[in-house]
């Protein structure tokens, strides 16, 4: 008796076991590099010698440099000339997809490839696809008469390619997620409006649109932080340019760290990036609606 | 034969779908017409879908002209060994937290959830640094001096992907569904928990591995920002670097780097064309019920 209680205070230490691969590597490879990157803010780091504590320096330096301002305002006219299309065009096709036949998972699998295929890849089809010289688009536009367009070498046209390019692949996603939310609204509903004599279009916005807020709130969220970290459309296609017009902040941060190995500098841009994407994640887990189950 | 009579809606509901669909997928199919066509036809005014002649050769030359097979080979090892390893690691952490209590089971896990806000671009530069730093690799000694460490190698592309915040979460928030009468006959039994994990949750997990396995294959093979800033020699690149590397070489042979282009797709989108339900519903179990 006195044997098996002792058993029983003793802590069982098999949980900590099972814990420890995943959780040392998280630990080590994503939770102290955050703190590290936090310190690394406040030096004047640059990846040979020791960092040097400078203050807030990094921060006051941030606020009047132009190439970093113009970035956030790229990735915020990025960001909002995404998500919108994003979101009306995936609510759209899932509900057109909504309806019953047969046909229904090759289509969805069509339009959801652009998702599964690398943004490199992706890259470097829209590469082709706006080339001025031998690319689809100045084809179809010189065969009815018209001259070609410059695309990605003409600054007024290069942010609108590259959110083309973010739309196309995000759209699949979207539509995907609306159409698992779509299929948890009761057709009772639909019923009982139809016998009111509700026409479709009132019953997709007095039913469906208000029911479908949680899933849209979560890819509100989800498409902001996505858009907010793009940068890899970006570095293949423009390089940020043409005359800065497509920089964005994840560029910003790869040019003066890995190119200019400014990486104190770096990291207080990092920093910044890091304050939105929580508060937007934070955001999410307290007023969306399904994830929010914490203990 | 009877036909059933089909509602307007749902005509229309198809076209508009089918339209979509083929928008969307428009790309892919330019892509695919002009890796075939020879690169005069690619220059010529007038555009066809169908190549004049289709140059399959096309494919061999992408393929000639850099270490392909050794980009594969990179891109293959590291993707598998990652999924594996990931899952076991991942589903092991969440079975730990939805199972049992512990001391210091709530920070620990709070810990994580922070761990979910954090985005990757944010880590880059002291992981960078930690990489280089890495003890008793790539020349290092103990303390992490003197070489280069894992700068340049498949193991810095495989490592800090091995667990994720999110992956734990996932699991646990799978494992939380279990009934508690599962553990409770287990342990009359005499299973450790261990055999618990392995002969009674882990054959149970299905739905949730398939989920996590599929996001974590396309985020692996598809991750471009990390193998740029860590790999330097050719010997290691992985495909999508070997892609943005041939267009610096060959950027104006557009047949050969769309040849190329689908040669690096095509292995996921083999994977998803017959897997489409796992895409599917790991997408949706990450995304709506997490």
């Amino acid at each position: 008796m006195t044997k098996q209680k002792s058993k029983h205070h003793r802590l069982d230490t098999t949980p900590y076991f099972m814990l420890a691969p995943g959780y040392l590597i998280y630990f080590i490879f994503i939770m102290v590099p955050v703190f590290y990157g936090i310190y690394y803010s406040f030096t004047n780091y640059a990846f040979y010698g020791k960092p040097g504590f400078v203050g807030f320096s990094n921060y006051r330096y941030l606020l009047k440099d132009s190439l970093f301002i113009k970035s956030i305002g790229n990735t915020v006219v990025y960001t909002v000339f995404t998500v919108i299309p994003q979101m009306v065009l995936g609510l759209f096709i899932a509900n057109a997809l909504n309806k019953s036949f047969r046909t229904k998972s090759i289509w969805r699998g069509m339009i959801y490839m652009p998702n599964v295929t690398s943004m490199v890849a992706v890259s470097m089809i829209w590469l082709w696809l706006f080339d001025p010289a031998s690319g689809f688009l100045n084809m179809v536009l010189r065969s009815i008469g018209q001259s070609g367009i410059d695309w990605l070498y003409n600054p007024d046209t290069a942010m609108p390619c590259i959110i083309v390019v973010g739309v196309w692949k995000v759209v699949g996603y979207n539509m995907i997620i609306y159409l698992a939310g779509l299929q948890a609204v009761p057709q009772s509903l639909y019923e009982v409006a139809q016998i009111d004599g509700a026409g479709s279009v009132r019953q997709f916005f007095s039913i469906t649109l208000p029911l479908l807020k949680p899933t849209t709130f979560f890819l509100l969220v989800m498409n902001t932080i996505q858009s907010f970290q793009v940068f890899e459309q970006v570095s293949i296609m423009t390089n940020g340019g043409p005359l800065n017009t497509t920089t964005t902040i994840v560029h910003q941060i790869y040019t003066r760290a890995f190119l200019d190995f400014k990486m104190g500098y770096a990291s207080s841009m990092a920093v910044i990036l890091l304050f939105v994407i929580a508060t937007a994640t934070f955001l999410n887990f307290k007023f969306g609606g399904d994830t929010s189950d914490v203990d | 034969m009877s036909t059933r009579k089909i509602p307007l809606p749902e005509i229309i509901a198809f076209f508009i779908v089918a339209l979509v669909a083929i928008l969307m997928f428009l790309p892919f199919l330019l892509t695919i017409s002009t890796s075939l066509k020879t690169m005069a036809e690619v220059e010529s005014p007038e555009f066809r879908l169908i190549p004049e002649s289709f140059q399959w050769q096309n494919y061999a030359d992408a393929m000639a002209s850099g270490n392909w097979s050794r980009y594969f080979m990179n891109s293959l090892l590291i993707t598998s060994i990652t999924v594996c390893l990931s899952l076991i690691f991942n589903s092991l952490a969440g079975f730990s937290f939805a199972r049992f209590t512990f001391p210091g089971r709530g920070v620990l896990f709070y810990l994580i959830l922070i761990g979910l806000m954090v985005p990757e671009q944010v880590t880059l530069i002291p992981l960078f640094k930690m990489m280089s730093n890495f003890p008793l690799f790539g020349g290092n000694n103990i303390l992490g001096q003197g070489g280069t460490g894992l700068i340049n190698s498949r193991l810095g592309l495989i490592i800090p992907y091995l667990a994720a915040p999110f992956g734990i979460f996932l699991c646990r928030q799978f494992y939380l569904g279990f009934p508690k009468a599962i553990d409770d006959a287990a342990s009359i039994d005499g299973a450790s928990k261990w055999r618990l994990y392995a002969q009674i949750y882990i054959p149970s997990s299905g739905p949730v591995l398939a989920a996590l396995g599929v996001l974590k294959t396309t985020h692996t093979w598809n991750n471009y920002l990390w193998p740029l800033i860590l790999i330097n020699s050719d010997e290691m690149y992985t495909v999508q670097l070997g892609l943005t590397k041939f267009r610096t070489a060959y950027g104006v042979e557009w047949n050969l780097l769309m040849a190329a282009t689908i040669l690096v797709v095509l292995p996921l989108l083999v994977i998803f064309l017959l897997a489409q339900k796992h895409f599917v519903s790991g997408v949706v179990t990450s995304g709506v019920k997490g």
